[in-house]
């Protein structure tokens, strides 16, 4: 089906209704497009949460020329006043989620120096035999329980999900036994309030019971490895000092819940929804299974493709003006990746899906800036492996259902893509 | 070709590494280092300064 912009109805369009955001894609890059073309900066009323007052609104970025300058001058619109949500939140709560997410310059980069060695590329030339041991297992579980239902699997719990897990819980240093708890707390926090992924009534208490769930696993690792430090990443974050001391067990613990939240349910819905992306575009598929040699550029494209996180946020520090649109201090600017990464200014046909293109200066990962992803060259590396071994290693995959959409705004994500084995009768 | 670093704008992202990585290398504090004084002048080392999501790098006079 599609959906052509001049079809869209804007003033049924409201960003901040999360069920909007279960709508099929062809739909909301409609309505983007046709917000891009007339209303570069449009204005949304924030949603209502229980306990926090609905604040002023937002204005949608969805140019990409707008969202670079934005997202190049840190100093003149911050992230320290929220960078994940919509509203400005309390700010022990903000602290405890956001960590370096949602700090600004000198402190922000003081901080992600403690870990961004770890994250080079060079570093990560020496994890990519453990990713590929990573992948290889997980593929191989994931045949052993198509085998025994048929040939059926699930691609978000049987594949997409266990390897982005797997990998930073491996560089976090979290213990086997941990995992699991692991995930359905990120899945909590991460859920945007999805009702289907939290068991309690109330999504504001069960955010704050995962958090905590998830700082007293860090509490405890961080006690073992001052002890008994080793080569990971969360013995950095206990044994580092920044400006002379070390951080406080909360910046570490909301650090570990950033790294863990950002690591996993990214990289996921990229590989599930870059396996979506193949199935709606078979020749692409042919064309990238037949040659490796398109690993690289066709793994951009699908972050470009699915721009796993929808927007972050910026608030204005100072009056000023914009892309010819004129803003006050405390004026709040959501940027929206994946309308920028589907601008006809920046990107050829960008409504199609093209694993050779390049250039692909997509803003998937981030534009410009400080904040620009810790994990690009992480994920970048995880999804070649994940890619290539699913054509050598489950080349008889097919996707056979639709999605089930995550109701969310600010992560691009699925619950479930059925999927079957061919060769498995 | 020479290039001048500000590492207090560095959050080494390693971006520069990527592309250019006989030229630049994040260090143990996580910042960008150069690896040669006087790099040659090839794409890869303007592409790296002008892709640097913090402008920390420059390309210095007459370069
Ligand atoms: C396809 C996968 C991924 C996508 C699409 C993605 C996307 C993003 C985006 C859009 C940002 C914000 C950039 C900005 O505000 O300018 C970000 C920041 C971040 N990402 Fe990723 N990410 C992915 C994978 C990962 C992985 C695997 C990690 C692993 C640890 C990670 C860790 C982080 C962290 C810590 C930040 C905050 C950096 C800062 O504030 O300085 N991400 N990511
Ligand atoms: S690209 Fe810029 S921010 Fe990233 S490591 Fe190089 S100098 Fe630092």
């Amino acid at each position: 089906m599609t959906v052509a912009p001049e079809d869209v109805d804007l003033s049924t369009v409201d960003l901040s209704d999360r069920d909007w955001w279960a709508r099929p894609p062809q739909e909301r890059h409609a309505a983007l497009d046709r917000l891009r073309a007339e209303r570069p900066f449009a204005f949304f009323a924030e949603p209502d949460l229980p306990g926090i007052p609905a604040g002023p609104g937002y204005h949608a970025v969805t140019r990409y020329a707008d969202l670079e300058t934005i997202s190049s001058q840190p100093g003149l619109f911050c992230s320290g006043r929220g960078a994940v949500s919509m509203q400005d939140v309390p700010a022990e709560l903000h602290e405890f989620y956001g960590s370096l997410i949602s700090m600004d310059d000198p402190r922000h980069a003081k901080i992600r120096r403690i870990v961004s060695k770890t994250f080079t590329p060079r570093m990560l030339e020496r994890t990519l035999d453990s990713v590929r041991a990573v992948v290889d297992d997980v593929l191989a579980r994931a045949r052993v329980t198509a085998e025994a239902h048929g040939g059926v699997l699930d691609v978000v719990p049987d594949l997409a999900a266990p390897i982005p897990l797997r990998v930073i819980c491996d560089m976090m240093g979290v213990p086997e036994e941990d995992r699991s708890r692991v995930l359905a707390c990120s899945n909590i926090v991460l859920s945007g309030g999805d009702p289907d992924l939290i068991e309690d009534d109330d999504p504001l208490t069960a955010f704050l019971t995962a958090g905590m769930e998830m700082a007293a696993l860090m509490e405890r690792l961080a006690a073992e490895r001052l002890a008994d430090p080793r080569e990971d990443l969360t013995t950095a974050l206990v044994t580092t000092e920044v400006d002379g001391e070390r951080l406080t067990s909360q910046e570490i613990a909301s650090f570990f819940i950033l790294l863990l939240v950002a690591g996993n349910e990214t990289t996921r819905n990229a590989i599930s929804q870059g396996l979506l992306a193949l199935s709606e575009w078979p020749e692409e598929r042919a064309r990238w299974a037949a040659d490796p040699s398109l690993d690289r550029t066709a793994v951009e494209e699908v972050v470009r493709w699915v721009s796993p996180v929808t927007w972050m946020r910026r608030t204005a520090t100072r009056d000023g003006e914009v892309g010819g649109h004129r803003f006050t201090a405390g004026e709040k600017f959501l940027l929206f990746y994946n309308a920028a990464n589907r601008d006809p200014a920046v990107f050829a046909d960008p409504q199609r899906f093209d694993v050779g293109r390049d250039p692909n200066p997509h803003v998937g990962f981030g534009s410009r800036g400080p904040h620009f992803c810790l994990g690009a060259h992480l994920a970048r590396r995880e999804l070649q492996v994940t890619f290539r071994a699913l054509f050598d290693q489950l080349p008889d995959l097919e996707v056979t259902g639709p999605p089930d959409r995550l109701r969310s705004s600010f992560v691009n994500g699925l619950k479930h893509l059925p999927a079957r084995l061919t060769g498995v009768r | 070709m020479r290039v001048a670093v500000e590492r207090e704008r560095c959050v080494g992202s390693g971006q520069c590494e990527l592309l250019a990585p006989d030229v630049f290398e994040v260090d143990d504090d996580g910042a960008v280092r150069l690896l040669q004084d006087d790099p040659a002048d090839d794409g890869a080392v303007r592409d790296a300064v002008q892709q640097c999501p913090t402008g920390a790098l420059a390309l210095l006079d007459g370069d």
